[in-house]
């Protein structure tokens, strides 16, 4: 089977996201450059959603395009995250660019448009070529984004910070990749496996530095430990939705990715792996947690708090991959979208209401909006990994699984460092019901875009803690590893 | 599930939370009065429940399980019951939470809130007592952190937010072991019963380890590892030496409704545990480790009754003397003879009656002399005659005073201690001596306290000081009224829990 007579039908929604994208742009371009534009923000979450309808009916069948394009129930749940993702981000985003006059609103959205495309297309793909592509859509649009406030120092300098660094990532990753070319010459992650077992006999240390080049470079973009030295920097300089898009989104397409390149490509020589993942997600664990506890900037705080989250997430990559794993792995993924999301959406209303980014700016907030100090702890309380929300349900799967999988140690390092982070996440807990809001504050009004996008992740971290079985029954009945 | 009456005793709570909410933060009134009437009307059910008990057998009453989720091949279920071991505990759970709700009238600040947090405790604390599930466990161990870390952080003395935060990563640690544990014990009885048994319940659990079908997967080893794992989650929650550290800060900083919770029932949960999960699922473990468990209970009771000797701060005198209490448990339970069992079980009961008393009286003596140094008081009984008379009375109690509840707890533990067999604790006796050398010191650090504060001549400053409210009266005749009732008529407590001592030792093998 060619390309060319291939079935084209499997890509509509990339297609139409990508056209509609364009058509947004256009429309932009045609109303003038400057000026209030909350109807691109409206017709783009509407485009979102027009996909991820298209993402549910395409991907009901598996299919790919020449094994270049994979249509699965993996993708299509990536895909779904993704697009609930940059939603949410649109919607804290509105009232955001209303107050911020020098960010050029048409092109913001459309590039949040163009990194959602970019994120789907990371998720399918199962060649060296589209991957790479699929990336650095989503990294090019990030280096913009982060930089949006352009006459705000921190804000160019988080920009240049993130396109240097990730620029070499890139550059990384390719290396890595170009080994993998020449030993097989094929860019096909399915041949790529295919042959691995036979490779890693025949060329073991070309394979370990194609491994480590790339796992250098993928670790940058999800911010594991050793490679997360940008997150905190690029995390408190970008505009504050910039940041929730680079926690939620950019990091779980960028977790997508990871695992369908290691399960594909490079499963046949899991055991020689599983090890180094393991030794990356403790050090993540450890480092993200031990370095949040002494953060007063939110935004800091929250970027090695996702730091952490991201060794979480590398547990069961490394523990075991079956269906079990892949399972644990995407219900995390799901509960970590909501809680996120849900903890960025207040932390924007709460830091752009007191225009600082100081743990502070939440003190009294209970005084001053008590849904928003209920729901912040929900999230907070989830990202803990307390019982009866979606966090610890995620927790507890990837813990059992890691016992189950003889990683005693990784577990144990999991729960004290699980522990160690009650301090900083009961840090603003205690600010919003236990310090004095400061004297002249008024009650909060959150924005309607906000509202709902608090209400829905709330109610789906606590959808997901009390009745976690539906979901899980959804993943139960997809076999991931025929698919993978 | 719905027609089980546990259910309805552990969510009935949170009805009243419910309620709680929708009532506007004006209306003081309101809210205190729904708040008692939840907790009240949670009491009666406990009693209606202790009506229905039966007395004649070990196994578990008010059965229920409902299947609740999934994670991976693991069945979570929604099981509850209750025997003799749990029945006192929920007696005393819904007592103590009752009487400190009517303690704490005296709370003006953020009242609302308050109670919304002392329901949700209230019904993590019912939780933990009925549930045999051990996610379902774990799950209500830690829904008393949260309210727990509120309540000291909002209502606290000044040091509270050091306090709250040392009390939630200790006593997280502790949840956090018992879980790694639970899931390992999990991970470790399917093997044995090579994979047929999935189950996280308790009693299955129970079953498992004793009976499995590949003895060679839980060796000695395996079994201590366990065992262990479990000893030292609970121990923090107890608080066994040298994990005790997080108490006296947390109690010195509570408010008083929270610190009678705390002394209460808290750290019965860790009692609790250790005899339900450790004891009940491991016998022949606590046995192996019995000397261990004796000599801490040994240094707990002297080292608790020494540090509670040269403290200035009269709560945190009483916070040690808690310490220096939860040694007689340990004692108790290590000595694996009925009596001895009795004891532990009767000192969780009987200290959660006299610790809270204590507790409040102090508050009440705080909140009226605005100093809780014990240098700064002095000749009490003049000008408080009645608040100082409870007070002397519930020190009493605390020392072990025949007639009252401590003496029949520590009679029944030392009996144990001493009677316990060579081959299990060699040194029974002589542990039981120096044990009892502790409660020399409590009648001396308990006496001297009391000598201080309501002896001598008045302070000037305390001559216009009210006597006791009508309100206290409650909480101060129901606290203490029980301990009497206990010392005097013991078989009121151990008529309920008797076949399940006797049960829980036959499986050690003990006499």
């Amino acid at each position: 089977m060619t390309v060319f007579d291939t079935n084209w039908a499997l890509l509509t929604p990339e297609i139409a996201l990508g056209t509609l994208a364009l058509l947004i742009f256009t429309i932009d371009f045609m109303t003038g450059i400057h000026g209030r534009k909350p109807f691109i923000g409206r017709l783009s979450v509407l485009s979102l959603i027009i996909t991820g309808v298209l993402v549910v009916m395409t991907n009901r069948t598996s299919g790919s395009i020449a094994d270049v394009f994979i249509i699965d129930p993996y993708a299509m749940i990536f895909k779904l995250i993704i697009l609930s993702g940059v939603v949410a981000v649109i919607l804290i985003s509105m009232s955001y660019l209303e107050k911020h006059k020098d960010v050029y609103q048409g092109e913001y959205y459309s590039l949040m448009l163009f990194s959602a495309l970019g994120g789907m297309l990371m998720v399918s793909s199962a060649d060296l070529i589209t991957l790479f592509i699929g990336l650095e859509i989503v990294s090019i649009s990030s280096y913009c984004l982060a930089g949006f406030k352009k006459h705000h120092r921190h804000s160019s300098e988080a920009a240049i910070k993130y396109v240097i660094l990730g620029g070499t990532a890139s550059a990384f990753i390719l290396y890595g990749m170009s080994f993998l070319y020449g030993l097989t010459g094929s860019t096909s992650l399915v041949e790529i496996g295919a042959s691995m077992p036979q490779l890693f006999q025949d060329y073991t240390f070309m394979i370990y530095l194609s491994f480590f080049f790339m796992l250098g470079g993928f670790g940058f973009k999800i911010a594991m430990v050793p490679f997360h030295m940008w997150a905190p920097d690029v995390y408190e300089g970008a505009p504050t939705p910039v940041t929730a898009f680079l926690s939620v989104v950019s990091k779980l397409a960028g977790f997508g990715l990871v695992l369908r390149v290691l399960v594909t490509g490079f499963e046949g020589i899991y055991q020689e792996w599983a090890f180094i993942i393991a030794t990356m997600a403790a050090l993540t664990m450890i480092t993200g947690n031990l370095i949040a506890l002494p953060q007063r900037n939110v935004k800091r705080l929250m970027a090695y708090s996702g730091i952490a989250q991201a060794g979480y997430i590398l547990v069961p990559i490394a523990t075991i991959i079956t269906n079990v794993g892949v399972n644990v792995l995407m219900f995390y993924s799901v509960a970590y979208l909501f809680m996120t999301i849900g903890a960025f959406a207040i932390i924007l209303l709460v830091t752009e209401d007191t225009g600082s980014h100081d743990l502070n700016s939440f003190a009294g907030l209970f005084s001053r909006s008590p849904y928003m100090a209920v729901a912040m702890t929900v999230f907070l309380l989830s990202l803990a990994g307390m019982p009866l929300t979606a966090g610890f349900v995620g927790k507890a799967n990837i813990f059992i699984l890691a016992i189950s999988g003889d990683m005693l140690w990784l577990a144990v390092v999991m729960i004290v460092t699980s522990v160690i982070s009650f301090v900083y996440y009961f840090g603003i807990i205690k600010q919003m019901f236990m310090v004095e809001p400061r004297a002249n504050d008024k009650t909060l009004s959150p924005s309607l875009g906000t509202k709902v996008v608090v209400t829905v992740a709330f109610t789906f971290t606590l959808v997901l803690g009390f009745l976690p079985g539906w979901l899980m029954d959804i993943f139960t009945a997809f076999d991931w590893m025929r698919l993978l | 599930m719905i027609g089980n009456s546990l259910t309805w005793l552990v969510f009935v709570p949170l009805v009243g939370t419910l309620l709680i909410v929708m009532i506007p933060r004006e209306q003081v009134n309101v809210i205190r009065s729904i708040a008692t009437g939840t907790s009240a009307a949670v009491l009666l059910f406990s009693l209606f429940i202790f009506a229905g008990f039966d007395r004649s057998t070990s196994d578990i009453q008010y059965y229920t399980v409902t299947e609740w989720f999934n994670i991976g091949f693991l069945q979570i279920n929604f099981e509850i019951g209750l025997d003799g071991l749990s029945m006192p505990l929920i007696l005393l759970t819904t007592l103590v939470t009752t009487l400190a709700i009517v303690a704490s009238f005296s709370i003006n600040d953020r009242v609302k809130e308050f109670y919304i947090w002392i329901l949700i405790l209230l019904s993590g604390m019912l939780g933990v007592f009925v549930a045999l599930d051990m996610l379902l466990f774990f799950l209500f161990f830690e829904l008393t952190l949260i309210p727990m870390f509120f309540l000291i952080g909002i209502w606290g003395g000044k040091w509270r937010a050091y306090a709250s935060f040392k009390f939630l990563v200790y006593t997280g640690l502790g949840s956090a072991v018992m879980f790694m544990t639970f899931i390992a014990m999990f991970v470790k009885g399917a093997e044995a019963m090579n994979y047929q048994v999935l189950s996280f319940s308790l009693l299955t659990m129970a079953d498992i380890y004793a009976n499995p079908l590949n003895p060679d997967v839980l060796t000695g080893t395996v079994k201590g590892g366990l065992f262990l794992g479990l000893f030292i989650a609970f121990a923090i929650k107890l608080p066994v030496f040298p994990f005790h550290t997080w108490l006296p800060n947390a109690h010195v900083e509570a408010p008083t409704a929270a610190s009678m919770i705390l002394a209460g029932v808290l750290l019965k949960m860790g009692g609790y545990g250790l005899l339900r999960a450790g004891f009940g699922v491991l016998p022949d473990q606590a046995a192996r480790f019995a000397t261990l468990i004796a000599l801490l209970g040994v240094i707990n009771i002297i080292y608790g009754a020494l540090l509670a000797l040269v403290q200035t701060d009269l709560k945190s005198l009483v916070a040690y003397s808690s310490i220096s209490h939860m040694g007689i448990v340990l004692l108790g339970m290590a000595s694996f003879t009925t009596a001895g069992m009795q004891g532990a079980i009767f000192q969780l009961v009987s200290h959660g009656f006299i610790s809270a008393l204590l507790f409040f009286m102090v508050g009440a003596i705080y909140e009226r002399t605005k100093t809780r140094t014990i240098a700064e008081l002095g000749g009490l009984s003049k000008s408080i005659p009645i608040l100082a008379g409870f007070m002397l009375a519930a020190a009493m109690a605390s020392i072990g005073l025949p007639g009252l509840s401590g003496f029949v707890s520590e009679l029944l533990a030392f009996i144990g201690i001493f009677g316990a067999s060579e081959e299990l604790i060699p040194a029974a006796a002589t542990l039981g001596v120096i044990g009892a050398i502790g409660i020399i010191f409590t009648a001396g650090y308990l006496l001297w306290a009391m000598q201080r504060t309501t002896f001598g001549p008045m302070k000037e400053k305390y001559g216009e000081l009210i006597d006791a409210k009508p309100m206290e009266y409650i909480p101060m005749i129901g606290l203490l009224g029980l301990s009497l009732a206990i010392g005097v008529y013991p078989h009121l407590l151990s008529d309920v829990i008797n076949i399940t001592v006797i049960d829980l030792v036959s499986r050690i093998g003990g006499g």
